[in-house]
């Protein structure tokens, strides 16, 4: 049992750091479709930087590369009023084929001193907390919540759409290069061209999931991380097969979803701001 | 005049040079990544490339098995005169392909249906599996060895039950405790399972998985295990025993060299089928290259105690006595050799007679000690 509590929140640990950094800019109003990708070359630079200097270092490289993939997504998404999805999934793409092609001479490098992993997982939790004091409880939260809910309002009232958008996937991009950095240097200390394999999708599920709340993030991650234990821990001694297994994360997550129905997205999510119209 | 007539002969000759070389190409299934099959294929295509001067290749990673066939396509267009696929699922598109283009030849890895310009390969760990699985057995304390497996297919239950015949050669009370996590390659479930066979008291482990993740995840909490596929020992100096190691290059310097030498042609290759084992240096033991047993790990399973014909041995002895006889022209042992039950106690092989190929590359049973799911176990 208590194995099973340690494995959720250790596997948690990357789906709310990148969960969070999605639902940060989604508050916003900017949808983040690049996650995966921005994991994916954020755990590469930090596994560079952790291997060739120190996996501290590597932790806080993985973050900048984060938060200057937001801020590029931002000159898309917020600046050029581009799609935001099309933009996300580009990024998505380009995030992931970039560091496959940089992360050659990485791969098959072992990582001699791995950083430990409960570090990361209670620096993710209480950003989990920071998060939520931050919405409910700071002036920036406030305009966040404007700017994402109705962001004609928040013009009118003089703060700055464009900017509030910029500072929020900043931010929420760190939070993702922190999700990469823990799966390169803790999780599984090594780099592999493809190693996200697929979470970032599954963070931007759990967004949804948690009805854009911080602290219910934590308990879907974690919710996550101890179906995906007990897929490996129960399979051959209950008869169900190993498949239906493999797709019980998914199909909780239909169900959730199914039963959360009034959870509702900020107002304005996924349109960009034009302050001429 | 002269430097003019200088150049169009270098300009021939490098025609000529040009259009001398065999052009080969590689469909990959994955990304050619840090280790695993992919990564195993570009390694004997690169060799092959640096030991036989007129060749001259070309790959394309991560193709979807439904994206092959428009693949094969652009490798026509390119000139591309021999076409390696590295994946069961390209099967289909291979077979289509090779109806396209008559003049092309095709050879498909695990492949199971040929033409007369399609042949199959395949560089097999069974006799391998059966080794590791013979110094798992002695090294396992709590009896329990983990198995980390892709998909419930016959190539990777035929690996799993040499694996498991050779625990219980030398411990008859031991389980192999199976995970399927479905996938070729995703770390993160591979280090999951392992952590759910840790807690169930396994301490020593082998996978097919295209990631040392098992290693890396054993090797925190003190466990055993067996690498795959690439040598894995700089992931756990301590801790990896040894494991199975892939030479494509064997097969691919052959293949290619009869087809240059005009031996294999795009009518011939009907019967064309290359099943290499250890006798053809294709497949090799070790937890590096040449290192058989990490030398940390020689000492307790020189001490390990096994009985053969009655007889107390070594299992350090018994292993590389076994792995001497079968890396020779003519091997004695066979690990499928009957009498063989599988766990539901039907005779699967007779005494005295060896798995046919057949038998062996659509193994379905579970050996006994095999614990856990089994999808498309036999009634």
């Amino acid at each position: 049992m208590e194995e099973a509590l340690l494995r959720a929140v250790l596997f948690g640990t990357p789906l709310l750091l990148a969960g969070l950094g999605a639902l940060l800019s989604e508050r916003g109003g900017v949808v983040n479709l690049g996650v995966e990708g921005m994991m994916a070359l954020s755990a590469l630079v930090a596994f560079a930087v952790g291997l060739k200097v120190h996996p501290a270092l590597g932790v806080l490289a993985g973050m900048g590369v984060g938060a200057l993939l937001g801020l590029f997504l931002g000159v898309f998404a917020v600046s050029l009023r581009a799609n935001q999805f099309v933009a996300g999934l580009a990024l998505a793409a380009l995030g992931l084929g970039a560091s496959g092609l940089l992360g050659k001479r990485y791969e098959g490098v072992p990582l001699p001193n791995p950083l430990p992993e409960g570090i990361l997982a209670a620096l993710a939790l209480a950003l989990a907390f920071g998060l939520h004091l931050l919405f409910s409880r700071s002036r920036f939260g406030l305009y966040l919540r404007s700017v994402g809910e109705n962001p004609k309002a928040a013009d009118l009232f003089g703060v700055s759409v464009d900017g509030v958008r910029y500072l929020a996937l900043a931010l929420g991009g760190g939070m993702i290069g922190l999700a990469g950095a823990y799966l390169s240097l803790a999780y599984r200390p090594s780099w592999t061209d493809g190693m996200t394999a697929g979470l970032g999708w599954v963070a931007i599920a759990l967004v949804i999931l948690a009805a854009w709340q911080p602290l219910r993030a934590i308990f879907g991650a974690y919710l996550f991380g101890l179906l995906f234990f007990l897929q490996f821990r129960l399979q051959g001694s209950v008869p169900i097969p190993s498949e239906a297994f493999a797709a019980m994360p998914y199909l909780l997550v239909i169900l959730v979803l199914a039963l959360s129905g009034r959870a509702r997205a900020p107002k304005a999510l996924g349109q960009p701001f034009d302050r001429g119209r | 005049m002269r430097r003019i007539l200088g150049f169009l002969l270098l300009a021939l000759g490098l025609a000529w040079a040009q259009g001398d070389k065999l052009k080969a190409c590689f469909i990959y299934v994955g990304p050619i990544g840090d280790a695993g099959w992919t990564y195993a294929h570009d390694v004997g295509r690169k060799k092959a490339e640096a030991a036989l001067p007129w060749l001259e290749t070309r790959y394309v990673e991560s193709v979807p098995e439904a994206q092959a066939l428009p693949v094969i396509d652009r490798f026509v267009r390119e000139g591309c005169q021999v076409i390696f696929a590295t994946s069961f699922g390209y099967m289909e598109a291979v077979l289509e392909g090779a109806k396209k283009y008559p003049n092309v030849i095709f050879a498909h890895a695990t492949g199971i249906k040929r033409a007369p310009n399609v042949a199959t390969y395949m560089a097999d760990f069974y006799q391998v599996y059966y080794l590791n699985g013979l110094a798992a057995g002695a090294l396992s304390k709590t009896g329990k060895v983990g198995y980390v497996a892709a998909f419930p297919i016959p190539e990777v239950k035929r690996h799993i039950n040499a694996f498991t015949l050779g625990v219980r050669a030398v411990n008859p009370k031991a389980q192999v405790l199976v995970r399927w996590i479905n996938a070729w390659y995703d770390p993160a479930k591979a280090r999951e399972a392992t952590e759910a066979l840790l807690a169930q008291g396994a301490d020593v482990f082998a996978f097919t998985e295209d990631t040392p993740t098992v290693i890396q995840t054993a090797a925190k909490k003190g466990a055993y295990s067996f690498g795959h596929y690439t040598p894995m020992l700089k992931f756990a100096p301590d801790h990896v025993v040894s494991g199975q190691i892939v030479h494509w290059d064997v097969i691919y310097m052959d293949f290619l060299k009869k087809v240059k030498e005009g031996v294999y042609t795009p009518k011939n290759l009907e019967k064309v089928d290359y099943f290499w084992l250890l006798e053809h240096k294709a497949v090799e033991m070790g937890a590096d290259y040449g290192v058989p047993i990490n030398p940390k790990h020689v000492p307790l399973l020189q001490k390990a105690q096994m009985t053969v014909g009655g007889r107390k041995v070594s299992v350090h002895d018994r292993i590389m006595a076994l792995l001497k006889d079968m890396q020779s022209p003519k091997p004695t042992f066979d690990p499928f050799t009957g009498p063989i039950q599988d766990r539901k106690g039907v005779l699967r092989i007779p005494a005295g007679k060896k798995a046919t190929l057949e038998e062996l590359l659509t193994m379905e049973w579970a050996a006994p000690g095999v614990v856990g799911d089994w999808p498309g176990e036999p009634k």
